[in-house]
């Protein structure tokens, strides 16, 4: 009865908040105020495929979404992104029977790395594929080990693990564990011999703390890694980018299947890697991905464009807490080769939450910015001040960056002359500050 | 003047932008004048710490604490030397808590440190998360910052910051904060505190000319530190009670 309760009162509410435009959260927290074991007594579908890591979580659930309805399943998933466990339990109900049934043939959840334990408390996944464990949102998450140990008692011994063997602190998931898959980069044109960036976070090795030794490195710490001392290294993958050409938009997996990408980014490289492993796990043919995922534009891309004045603009979403999210967007300017403006923006450090912490800054690499096509950069917002201390700390001349702190004058004194690519980089909370000052393109 | 820094594991202990602490502090000696050289000392090097004009470590997660812990307390005996000599030191985040006398980590397993302060740091599974605005007896002006740590410090005498309007502190909300034993300065504040604290870097170079027994210069202001400093102590005085 009280199954049948919690169903009822989720599917209510959840048409009730529809309708006036609430979150997908509240629905699910009820139900689970009637019957808090509901998780465990509704009939899920034989596959459950969870997502969890710091970057390209709802991407990679995007993609595999998209697969898997190509190839004729029933899927739920979380596409407005709660992904806490009232979010889960909205969705999982939302998509049963009253009599407790999911009508689904996969269950697709991406989940909140913090918060997997929570969710995962009453059922486990069949897959839960592990993308990275980055420095992100340190505010609230403390450090990429805290994440890790939050993670962990989330693992069921029955889940099979799908691990990204190119991160170091991912793979250690593996430990004691006896399903595994492996997903990884094998050296490509992108490959270059020493991490990048301003932190070294792969310099130690996670199980021993021992100086840990690099073949080759796709970015930052990320690549073929190996410690001297305990062996913890890159491990064999079972699915595999076998080729990456980003200058011409290809990708190659297991030296089978072409993939060209509509963008052209390590991320979504690494996304569509994940994506294309775990539809394989469950048994799905390698050229249904690879029909899907060539030119896949997502829905929830975090690039848009536009026009200001006579430029055209490129917005690129970063969570401002995240180095190395931020790093991929300013190595995709550096990238582009044709002759522009940047404009950073840091008005509200976070979207959900009020800080006045900046340090993140310090681990971002703008001396990426340092190069000849681009012309001008313009700094803005409330911590302009703090951006501005920390590029007076590159090599970027001088005469490059200059600081406009209200954002409309910024982006009035772009729009004014010229007619150069525009590039802005902000988060969330700032992007609609920017993007209600221009104009739709087309 | 020549001055010596010394980064203690500036790989290992570098979470929250750390290393932007010797960034600003060595621009600011060349700006006055001297010539500045940073030594990188890694686990297993040996440091000329005695010689030092000032000693660093970032904060590291609470693994690779013990992972420097490790290799620190070879250096303990000089580190305690210099300090009671005056060396100017900063220590931020886990790297504060090596000072003291013990660390428990979550599963109560007790390290010890190097005992120049008679702390002891609880470490617990629960984050401390919040925004800093806080008073020090260095000077006038309110300190600002982040606090992200999972340790509770009980037995600090003398704290960095001896109230808060905005923070937990050593082991209460609105407590004291950190630790300051002459030149040495401790605190969970996270990251390039200096950076953040013009006046804070102001009293470290202070401290770095007076144990050369050198007059310290006029020290030159950074406009935006000035202007980021200004705008985070205003955001953060609105927080405050």
């Amino acid at each position: 009865m009280r199954v049948f309760l919690a169903i009822l009162a989720c599917k209510l509410l959840r048409f009730v908040g529809k309708l006036v435009g609430k979150g997908s959260s509240l629905p699910g927290k009820y139900a689970l105020k009637i019957c808090p074991d509901i998780l465990k007594r509704v009939e899920l579908p034989a596959h459950i495929i969870a997502v969890t890591g710091s970057n390209g979580k709802t991407s990679t659930v995007e993609m595999i979404a998209a697969i898997l309805r190509a190839e004729g399943k029933r899927v739920v998933y979380n596409e407005e992104g709660s992904n806490q466990i009232e979010g889960v339990t909205t969705l999982v109900l939302n998509n049963a029977t009253f009599g407790g049934k999911v009508k689904a043939d996969v269950l697709l959840i991406e989940s909140d790395e913090r918060y997997a334990a929570r969710s995962f408390k009453f059922f486990h996944p069949t897959h839960f594929v592990i993308t990275n464990l980055y420095r992100d949102q340190m505010t609230r998450n403390g450090h990429p080990e805290s994440v890790y140990d939050a993670i962990l008692p989330a693992i069921h011994p029955e889940t099979e693990l799908l691990l990204n063997a190119d991160d170091p602190l991912t793979s250690c998931f593996a430990k004691g564990q006896e399903k595994v898959k492996w997903f990884g980069l094998d050296k490509c044109s992108i490959s270059v011999s020493e991490p990048t960036g301003v932190y070294h976070d792969g310099a130690h090795c996670p199980v021993c703390g021992a100086a840990m030794d690099y073949a080759y490195v796709h970015y930052n710490h990320i690549g073929a890694y190996l410690c001297p001392k305990c062996g913890h290294g890159k491990h064999q993958t079972d699915y595999t980018a076998t080729a990456v050409d980003l200058e011409n938009g290809t990708l190659t997996l297991d030296g089978a299947y072409t993939i060209s990408l509509a963008f052209r980014s390590i991320y979504n490289v690494y996304n569509i890697l994940a994506a294309y492993a775990v539809c394989r796990e469950c048994g799905i043919d390698g050229s249904i991905a690879q029909q899907v995922i060539s030119n896949y534009v997502l829905k929830n891309g975090r690039m848009q464009t536009f026009r200001l004045g006579g430029h055209h603009g490129t917005l690129l979403t970063s969570k401002h807490e995240n180095s190395i999210a931020y790093d991929t967007n300013l190595r995709y300017i550096a990238s582009t080769k044709t002759e522009c403006t940047v404009l950073l923006i840091v008005d509200a450090v976070s979207r959900k939450y009020f800080t006045s912490e900046t340090s993140w800054l310090w681990d971002i690499d703008f001396e990426q910015l340092n190069a000849d096509h681009v012309k001008r950069i313009v700094l803005s917002g409330q911590y302009c001040a703090d951006l501005a201390q920390r590029f007076s700390f590159t090599q970027i001349p001088q005469e490059k960056w200059e600081v406009i702190p209200e954002i409309p004058a910024a982006a009035e004194s772009i729009k004014a002359a010229g007619n150069e690519e525009v590039y802005v980089v902000t988060c969330f909370s700032d992007r609609d500050k920017l993007l209600a000052l221009t104009e739709k393109e087309g | 003047m020549e001055l010596n820094l010394l980064h203690f594991y500036p790989d290992l202990m570098s979470l929250y932008g750390s290393y932007a602490n010797l960034s600003v502090l060595a621009r600011t000696l060349e700006t006055m004048g001297n010539t500045v050289t940073i030594t990188y000392v890694e686990p297993g090097d040996e440091a000329d710490i005695l010689g030092a004009d000032f000693l660093f470590m970032g904060a590291g997660t609470e693994k690779r604490q013990k992972f420097a812990l490790a290799d620190f307390v070879r250096h303990g005996d000089e580190v305690k030397k210099a300090a009671q000599d005056g060396t100017p030191m900063l220590f931020c985040g886990t790297a504060m808590e090596l000072l003291g006398k013990t660390i428990l980590d979550e599963s109560e397993k007790e390290y010890s440190g190097i005992g120049l302060g008679d702390f002891t740091a609880k470490q617990q599974v629960r984050r401390i998360v919040e925004d800093v605005y806080g008073h020090t007896k260095l000077f006038d002006a309110p300190m600002v910052g982040f606090i992200n740590k999972s340790s509770i410090l009980t037995g600090v005498e003398t704290p960095l910051l001896t109230s808060m309007n905005l923070g937990f502190g050593n082991e209460a909300e609105g407590g004291a904060e950190g630790f300051l034993y002459q030149n040495v300065i401790g605190s969970h504040l996270t990251g390039p505190i200096l950076a953040k604290n013009p006046r804070l870097l102001e009293t470290v170079i202070a401290a770095i000319y007076a144990k050369r027994g050198a007059q310290c210069p006029e020290i030159p202001k950074d406009q935006w530190a000035e202007q980021g400093y200004a705008v985070t102590a205003r955001e953060l005085k609105a927080r405050c009670k």
